[in-house]
């Protein structure tokens, strides 16, 4: 014998189990283990493993038996003890334990409802998380609540521009509100970094003094701005964010008192702002403004950004109307250039916040909530199975003399500890879900999107989760409770469970619950398939340019070295000179901005077209592009009427312009626009259509196929100016020559982003595409829910015909005959399913391609598929269970209990 | 103070084992050493029984040793009287020996 005997380890099982005292376990076990050695030693194996199965079965036997029988005497006052506890408090206790025992007893179910809720509610959690971060609180500092962004501008239909105030109507409304204690301006500033090892355009801001007092931003080094500093000369300050700091200074304190140089100038810098300020629109850099006496009196045109506190003891409400009341005067004092302007309030929040965020989170969050309706449907169908199988239990139970309340109070009590456990589960899902949804934000939205950073798990969230779980339960926990103390007593006795399940509650019940989850997954499908559908056409479909093969540079042409416009012209001349003639590049282009780019060239005017008599609140914009002859080949964009632009529409040449084709539409329908006549202010000068180009989709969630313009850059160049390069294979193979092209004209600009055109595309639409991801999952969670809803329904349903169907084929019926039976009922429960989804997809597609401009338009043949396919995939769900049932053999399926 | 406990016979026999085996009071040789002096044959679930009543009482006082590979690498459970035990253990001594006194002849005969 090598190895000592051991004792038959299924009667040290028994033996474990029955022992609940882990010492006595321990103990009892090892003196068997240890008299079986001498035993085996003694009498042989076979006798010793007879005797310990015989003493583990007599000694669980007793141990089981301690346990059931209390001891006697020496724990009696433990009983009197608990004899003197408040009575509800007990029962109370007593229905936990017994829930407890309810759930434990079938660890499967609960395991899958346990499971649902909490990925449900996680889901919930992290849309929770993302609206609270981009759109409920993406400012979080003290005193934000008291902020307000103030404008006046032309209402024109397009959304307010809130950086459009002119500096007189500012410098009126600080001299003339009291109900604001403080009222501050920023105009952007973009400036161009240099004297340092590698030039960079920075986002920047020109700030009166009052702006950092407004934000209640107090420096980490040196200081801020002082009144004396606004005064043209003596403006040349700059504060600079921490994140710059650390990046381009190496962290170095000493900074404070240095200069820098922007748009080739010094400027002091006065101090250094402390991490996570990088406001208004991630701004890294802050200067003065200082405007001239001549530049304040400006009235009829200005981009002041105008940041204003409420002062102690007053409210939005009383700013507003006062601030109404200025504006009213303003416009009758002022009519030449305030006659069309009214007052827009709103708070810093709103002001500053993505603004195309808000229909997408709603939608998001909308989606999130349905989930977990579905969840609770399919949570409740479960346990009103559950709850027909424990008919019986409950019956004997109120025969007992337990109260309605009593057998209903105790399904309450398992659903709260189901959702209980889900929300321990849940807790490290939405930490996860809030975490990747942060790291999947493309760096490039951070400026204009601001709360992105503090998409994380919030504690708070969890109390929104717990309340919403806390609903969830007395929902799902309150329909099976119902038809549980509404059982009739003496019925359910008589009938021993056999034809109970049958009852007409379960039935409508279960079967309303799986035609509203199928109608609602159908509805979120058909809602993320088509914000995917749309994301996907704006980044892959017909945009009306060919974005493959192109490099894109963006730049901005700023400081003394620019401002003449011939000075711009040139340079861009001198920069094709130099890439002129490289194999690689087909054709070059210049232009103020290209499609989709987010950069600040981005124009758009007020059109007056000849002929149509429209005043400044009619004039309706469009986007403007200023370019060089050749940009309609780069971006291979048909002109299909008239001619593009030559050279020779140069200054001094006659003012021309191209529009697209949706812009001729709009002021001459059915007729040629060239040759016709516009212009951008009311007392312009006219620019003459000379050729229509095709229709480009400019921005993904602007309306498609914006109307736009374009006019010469060689007739009014830019200061931001974006090269296009066509070339004949990788477009970024060239940017190094691009780079040293530029480099080579001007070492001390610096290049803003370099990409090829695929990829400006791609990241426009990343922070969408990647939220419109999250949908994805959700709707694929609503579906495999409501999958499970009805495979569990129907097997439900074929488990208790088994007997019928065993009667059916005994007297001749065939299998697909029974089948067909099982299928019928799925059939009309998904086809009701179905249609009700579809009505609802068809709502939500509506509002969704109202709110979310031109990324979702109304797609019934996509909700027809999307619908045909879940249905599909629910016929199979339900006849699953139908073919196991009729594949029994009809003698096993009579004897079925 | 506790009263003090009377122990019955079985314990009586159990608590006798225990202070004779002193350190080496656990379940294995508890049970042979009262088969051995007492010639009955002492069913394990009532010895596991009666120390868990002892104990319980408050006669005896338990602690567990360390982890032996001969056991299956489970550990022994030693007992050792308390004093209320050893009170208890005297007091019924003494009860037995009083209603004893006098009988000798009879109780000792061969």
């Amino acid at each position: 014998m090598t190895a000592p005997p051991t004792p038959p380890a299924l009667a040290e099982r028994v033996l474990r189990a029955a022992i609940r005292d882990p010492e006595w376990r321990e103990a009892v076990s090892g003196d068997l283990c240890e008299e079986f050695d001498d035993i085996a030693r003694r009498y042989g194996l076979p006798a010793a493993r007879r005797w310990y199965w015989r003493q583990a079965v007599g000694l669980g036997a007793r141990f089981v038996a301690g346990r059931v029988v209390p001891r006697a005497a020496p724990q009696r006052w433990q009983v009197r003890d608990r004899d003197l506890e408040p009575r509800a408090s007990w029962t109370a206790f007593r229905d936990i334990a017994y829930a407890w025992r309810a759930i434990a007893h079938r660890p499967g179910v609960s395991f899958v409802i346990v499971a649902t809720l909490a990925l449900v509610l996680a889901a919930n959690a992290t849309v929770f998380n993302l609206v609270d971060a981009l759109y409920l609180r993406p400012f979080r500092f003290p005193g934000v609540d008291r902020l307000v962004v103030v404008a006046s501008a032309a209402d024109n239909g397009a959304e307010t521009d809130y950086n459009s105030v002119a500096p007189a109507d500012f410098r009126d409304w600080q001299r003339e509100s009291t109900t604001m204690s403080l009222l501050a301006a920023a105009a952007f500033w973009d400036p161009n970094m240099s004297g340092v090892d590698e030039p960079e355009q920075v986002p920047g801001f020109l700030v009166s003094p009052a702006f950092f007092r407004a934000i209640g931003a107090e420096p980490l080094i040196g200081r801020t701005f002082l009144d004396s500093e606004t005064i043209p000369g003596s403006h040349r300050r700059v504060v600079v964010s921490h994140g710059l700091w650390a990046r381009r200074f190496g962290s170095d304190p000493r900074l404070v008192g240095r200069t820098i140089r922007f748009d080739g100038e010094p400027y002091e810098v006065v101090g250094i702002m402390p991490p996570g300020l990088a406001l208004p629109y991630g701004a890294q850099a802050w200067a003065p403004l200082a405007y001239t006496e001549e530049q304040w009196a400006e009235r009829g045109r200005g981009g002041l950004l105008v940041i204003g506190r409420v002062a102690d003891g007053q409210t939005v409400g009383s700013a507003r109307a006062e601030m109404t009341s200025i504006v009213g005067r303003q416009r009758h004092e002022h009519p030449e250039t305030n006659a069309q302007r009214d007052l827009t309030l709103a708070s810093f929040t709103r002001a500053l916040a993505d603004g195309y965020a808000a229909p997408l989170l709603a939608i998001w969050q909308a989606a999130a909530f349905l989930l977990l309706v579905i969840a609770c449907a399919n949570i409740a169908n479960l346990l009103l199975a559950r709850g027909a199988e424990r008919h019986q239990e409950f019956a004997v139970r109120m025969a007992l003399g337990a109260g309605r309340w009593r057998v209903a109070r105790q399904l309450l009590f398992e659903g709260a500890l189901l959702t209980f456990a889900a929300l321990v589960v849940t807790v490290p899902l939405a930490m996860a879900g809030a975490e990747a949804t942060r790291r999947g934000m493309p760096p490039g939205l951070h400026r204009w999107v601001p709360g992105i950073d503090f998409i994380r798990f919030d504690p708070s969230s969890l109390a929104v989760m717990a309340g919403l779980g806390a609903v969830a339960t007395l929902v799902f926990s309150w329909l099976p409770a119902l038809q549980a103390s509404g059982a009739a007593v003496s019925q359910s006795l008589r009938d021993g469970g056999r034809t109970i399940a049958a009852g007409r509650s379960r039935g409508w019940l279960g079967t309303g619950l799986v035609v509203g989850q199928v109608a609602l997954a159908v509805c979120l499908v058909a809602g993320a398939g088509l914000v995917l559908g749309g994301i996907d056409k704006a980044v892959n479909g017909a945009l009306g340019f060919d974005k493959q093969h192109v490099l894109t540079a963006e730049m901005r042409l700023d400081g003394p070295a620019y401002q003449e416009p011939e000075q711009r012209r040139q340079f861009v001349e001198r920069v094709f000179d130099r890439l002129r003639g490289m194999p690689a590049v087909e054709r070059l282009a210049a232009s103020s901005s290209l499609p989709y780019s987010p950069g600040g060239g981005l124009l758009s005017r007020p059109i007056y077209p000849e002929g149509l008599d429209l005043t400044e609140a009619e004039a309706r914009p469009a986007r403007l592009h200023r370019i060089t002859p050749d940009y309609f080949d780069v971006l291979r964009m048909p002109i299909v009427e008239g001619r593009r632009f030559t050279e020779a529409d140069r200054p001094g040449a006659p003012s021309v312009a191209i529009v697209s084709r949706n812009f001729g539409e709009r002021y001459w329908p059915g007729e040629s626009a060239v040759g016709r006549r516009f212009r951008t202010a009311p007392d312009g000068p006219w620019l003459e259509i000379v050729g229509v180009a095709g229709d480009i989709v400019q921005d993904m969630l602007l309306a498609r196929e914006w109307p736009a313009f374009y006019t010469p850059a060689a007739q009014e160049p830019t200061f931001a100016t974006a090269f296009g390069i066509r070339t004949g294979s990788d477009p970024l193979a060239v940017s190094g020559e691009l780079r040293r092209a530029i480099s080579a004209v001007d070492p001390d600009l610096p290049l803003l982003q370099l990409r090829s055109l695929e990829q400006v595309v791609a990241e426009r639409a990343g922070g969408i595409a990647h939220l419109a991801r999250l949908l994805g999952v959700m709707g694929a969670v609503a579906l495999l829910l409501a999958l499970m809803g009805v495979y569990s329904l129907m097997a439900y349903a074929a488990a208790r015909r088994t007997q019928e169907f065993g009667v059916r084929m005994a007297l001749g019926a065939t299998r697909w005959q029974v089948v067909r039976l099982s299928l019928r009922q799925a059939a009309v429960l998904t086809g009701l399913g179905l249609v009700a989804g579809a009505v609802l997809a068809a709502a939500l597609n509506r509002v969704m391609s109202s709110t979310l401009f031109g990324l979702v338009s109304f797609d019934a043949a996509a909700i027809a598929v999307m619908t045909l396919a879940i249905g599909a995939t629910a016929l199979v769900a339900g006849w699953l269970p139908a073919r196991r049932a009729a594949d029994l053999d009809p003698t096993v399926a009579l004897r079925m209990e | 103070m506790a009263k003090t406990p009377y122990l019955g016979e079985f314990e009586y026999a159990v608590m006798l084992a225990v202070i004779r085996l002193g350190d080496e009071a656990y379940g294995v040789p508890i049970r042979e050493l009262i088969e051995a002096r007492t010639g009955r044959p002492v069913a394990r679930g009532a010895l596991y029984t009666g120390l868990e009543r002892l104990e319980i009482k408050g006669c005896l006082r338990s602690r567990m040793g360390d982890p032996m590979p001969e056991r299956g690498g489970r550990a022994r459970r030693y007992f050792t009287a308390t004093p209320l035990g050893l009170r208890a253990l005297r007091s019924t001594h003494a009860a037995l020996s009083n209603l004893s006194k006098g009988l000798e002849a009879i109780l000792e005969q061969p």
